[in-house]
C-alpha cells in the first residue's frame, strides 16, 4: 500500500513570533523554521506502518517556497522513501493546499494519506478534512491509534468526550494527534541517506490547479497583553464588574 | 565568509539539540551526576546508536567524514545541556589520536567500536608537576621482552573511570620537557599495576588519578613510532580545544538566556529588574563577549582540521584565550544579575558557572594560552 504523508513547513515552537510593524503579517525573516510536529508524528506513522509491512511505500510532500526542501529531507531522513515539493512562493490557505494535495493523490494513487492535524502556525485544523471531501476519501480526524485492518483501517479519535473508534474504507485520510506516536530522531546514517533519495518539485501549473484567494488579510496584531488581577470586595461588586466591563453576563 | 549549514548540518544539529533537550533537563542531569559513572550510559549509547559519536570519523569507520565545524554544531549543544557524557575526551581527543597514530590493524580493531559508542576511551597526558605541557612528561616506558613497562602517575584524566582504553603518554627516551622521546600506549585499566583513584571534578565531570607501577603493556599497544608522539599530542589537543570553544559558547548561550528571562521575569522595586538600564548595559555587555567568544570558536573550528603550522597553533590559542575570558565574565555576570539564587546549587546557572571555570583550567589556563600565542607571533 502506498503512504502519502503532506507535511508543512512551519515557525520553530520555541521560537517567541513577532508581529511586523505594519500589522500585515507575522515577522519571519531570520527565523528559524521547522517541520510541523503535527506533520513529524505524521511522518513517524507513516514509517511505522512501512517498517510492519503493510505500507510499501511512503512518499512525502510538501506545498511551500523552494525552502521547504530542507523540511522533506528532514522526512526523508526520518524514512520516507520518495519526496514532492509543490512550490509556491505565496502564503497558500487550506482550501488551496487542500486542492493542490488533491492533484497529488490524483497522481500518486495513495490507498492512505496521513496528516498533522493543525500547523501550529495557522492552527486551521481544516486541509486533511477538506482534502477528504474533495477526493471523496474517508476520514479518521485527530488520530490517537491507527489500526490498518485488511482493507479498512480502524482509528481511535480523541474527541471532546473522549475516545471514539472509527473503521473506515481504504483509500482514507488520517489526521495525527499529539498522542499518536513519538518521532524518531534523524540518525547520521539516515541523514546521510536522505541526501540520495529523489525528491521531485511539481508546480500549481503543472497540477492544473488555480490558488487564487478568496480570502485577503486585513490585519495581523498580537494579543492584548495581560493586565493584572482585580479583588472584589463583594458578590455584588463581583457581578457588578462581569455585567458591566467584562459584558459576560447580562 | 559562508556560514549558511548544509541541509545534512542543519539536520545533525536539529537531532543532537532535540535530544539534549528531551534528555537532558536538570534534574535527569543531577540524577547522571550522582551516578557511580558520572554520566548516563544510556545517553552515550544512544549518542553512539544515532551515530553522533560516529561524526569525526571516516566512512570506513562508520563515521560521518565530518570536519571542525561539524564537530562544533555538535559540541554546541552538548555544552547548552551541560552534558557529562566523555564525547570531547573520548571521540575527539582519544579517536583523533587513534586515527592520526594508529596502525591498520589498530584502527581497525578499535576505530569502528569507539565511532559506535561501544568503547569509551580516555587520554592520560597530564601530570601533577606538568602544568599543560604536553611534553612534561615524567612517567617512564621500559622496553622489555616483548613490549614495555610502564610507571608514574597521570593526573586528572577525565572518563578514566569508566574507559575501556586510556591512551598514556610516557617517556621512553630523553628527559625533563624533550619533546622527543614521548610515545604513547593503548593501557588497559583492569591491567596489573594500574590504580585509579577516582573523583568527582568542581563541575561534577567524573576524573581519576592513575597510578602505573611497572605495568606491562605488549608492543602492538604502542601507538605509532616510540618517542614521536608528542606532535600528534598537540595536533589532537587542538581539536579538542576547538571542540571545546564550541562547548563553552553553548553553555554560554544558556547562561544568557537564562539571565535575560530573569531580568525580564523579576520583580523590586515595582518593576522587573531588566528595565533598570544599568542591568541592561550589563547584559549587552555579557552579549558583546558572547559574540565574540561564538566567532573565535568558529574560527577554531575551521582552524582544527588544517594542516599542523604554528598560524593553526596560535589561532587556538587565541581563541581558547578568548572563549573562556568570555566564558568567566559572562558567568560572574549572570550570577550577579541573578542574585543570590545564582549561586546556588537547586539552579542550572551555578552548575554553568562551574563548568566555565574548569574549562578555562583544562588544556591550558590563560596564562599558558597567552603566552602560547606571544611566543608564535615572534616566530610569523
Amino acid at each position: 500500500m502506498k503512504v502519502l504523508v503532506a507535511v508543512k513547513r512551519v515557525v520553530d515552537f520555541n521560537v517567541k513570533v513577532r508581529v511586523k510593524a505594519d500589522n500585515s503579517g507575522v515577522d519571519l525573516s531570520n527565523v528559524k523554521m521547522a517541520l510541523n510536529p503535527f506533520c513529524e508524528i505524521a511522518v513517524e506513522e507513516a514509517v511505522r506502518l512501512k517498517e510492519q509491512g503493510v505500507a510499501s511505500e511512503v512518499v512525502v510532500v510538501c506545498v511551500g517556497a523552494g525552502a521547504a526542501q530542507e523540511q522533506l529531507r528532514t522526512a526523508l531522513a526520518l524514512g520516507a522513501d520518495r519526496a514532492v515539493l509543490v512550490e509556491s512562493a505565496d502564503e497558500l490557505g487550506s482550501l488551496a493546499v487542500a486542492k493542490l494535495l488533491k492533484a497529488v493523490v490524483d497522481k500518486e494513487q495513495p490507498q492512505l494519506v496521513i496528516l498533522g492535524k493543525q500547523a501550529i502556525d495557522s492552527d486551521n485544523n481544516q486541509t486533511g478534512q477538506m482534502l477528504a471531501a474533495l477526493s471523496g476519501f474517508a476520514q479518521g480526524t485527530f488520530a490517537s491509534k491507527v489500526e490498518v485492518a485488511g482493507d479498512k483501517i480502524n482509528v481511535t479519535r480523541e474527541i471532546d468526550g473522549g475516545l471514539q473508534t472509527v473503521a473506515l474504507n481504504l483509500p482514507a485520510v488520517v489526521t495525527t494527534d499529539l498522542r499518536l506516536n513519538e518521532p524518531r530522531y534523524a540518525s547520521l546514517p539516515n541523514i546521510m541517506k536522505a541526501k540520495k533519495k529523489p525528491l521531485e518539485t511539481l508546480t500549481p501549473q503543472a497540477l492544473g490547479v488555480s490558488t487564487a484567494s478568496t480570502v485577503t488579510t486585513l490585519k495581523v496584531e498580537a494579543p492584548a497583553t495581560r493586565s493584572a488581577g482585580i479583588k472584589v470586595k463583594s458578590v455584588a461588586e463581583l457581578v457588578e464588574k462581569l455585567k458591566n466591563e467584562a459584558k459576560v453576563i447580562q | 565568509m559562508d556560514f549558511k549549514l548544509t541541509e545534512e548540518q542543519q539536520m545533525l544539529q536539529d537531532t543532537v539539540a532535540r535530544l539534549v533537550r528531551e534528555g537532558y533537563g536538570f534534574e535527569q542531569r543531577e540524577s547522571f551526576r550522582a551516578s557511580e559513572a558520572g554520566f548516563s550510559h544510556a545517553f552515550w549509547a544512544q549518542l553512539g546508536e544515532l551515530g553522533l559519536t560516529a561524526v569525526p570519523f571516516g566512512e570506513a569507520f562508520g563515521g560521518f567524514g565530518g570536519g571542525g565545524v561539524d564537530t562544533m554544531l555538535v559540541m554546541n549543544e552538548l555544552g547548552r545541556g551541560l552534558c557529562l557524557e566523555p564525547y570531547l575526551h573520548s571521540v575527539i581527543f582519544a579517536g583523533g589520536l587513534l586515527e592520526q597514530l594508529g596502525s591498520d590493524q589498530q584502527k581497525d580493531q578499535l576505530l569502528t567500536q569507539v565511532a559506535s559508542a561501544q568503547l569509551q576511551l580516555a587520554v592520560a597526558f597530564e601530570e601533577p608537576q606538568s602544568h599543560y605541557h604536553l611534553n612534561d612528561v615524567q612517567t617512564r616506558a621500559q622496553a622489555v621482552d616483548g613490549g614495555w613497562t610502564l610507571s608514574g602517575h597521570k593526573a586528572v584524566v577525565i572518563g578514566g573511570q569508566t574507559a575501556g582504553l586510556i591512551l598514556v603518554s610516557a617517556r621512553s627516551a630523553g628527559g625533563g620537557r624533550d619533546e622527543d622521546g614521548i610515545s604513547l600506549f593503548l593501557v588497559d585499566p583492569q591491567a596489573a599495576g594500574v590504580t585509579r583513584r577516582v573523583y568527582p571534578t568542581i563541575d561534577g565531570v567524573k576524573a581519576c588519578e592513575l597510578l602505573l607501577d611497572g605495568v606491562f603493556v605488549a608492543n602492538d599497544k604502542l601507538l605509532g613510532q616510540a618517542g614521536k608522539a608528542f606532535g600528534a599530542l598537540r595536533y589532537q589537543q587542538g581539536r579538542a580545544i576547538a571542540a571545546q570553544c564550541a562547548q563553552a559558547v553553548g553553555s554560554m548561550e544558556e547562561a544568557c538566556t537564562l539571565t535575560l528571562d530573569y531580568l525580564k521575569t523579576r520583580k523590586q522595586f515595582g518593576q522587573p529588574i531588566g528595565s533598570f538600564q544599568v542591568l541592561q548595559h550589563r547584559m549587552v555587555d555579557m552579549r558583546s563577549e558572547l559574540d565574540q567568544a561564538t566567532s573565535m570558536a568558529m574560527l577554531a573550528a575551521c582552524a582544527a582540521d588544517q594542516a599542523d603550522s604554528d598560524e593553526r597553533s596560535r589561532t587556538l590559542a587565541a581563541a581558547k584565550y578568548v572563549v573562556t575570558r568570555a566564558g568567566r565574565f559572562i558567568c560572574e555576570q549572570a550570577i550577579q544579575l541573578h542574585g543570590g539564587i545564582g549561586l546556588t546549587q537547586e539552579y542550572v546557572l551555578s552548575h554553568h558557572a562551574k563548568h566555565l571555570v574548569m574549562i578555562s583550567h583544562q588544556f591550558g589556563d590563560d596564562d599558558h594560552h597567552l603566552q602560547a600565542y606571544a611566543r608564535l607571533l615572534q616566530v610569523a
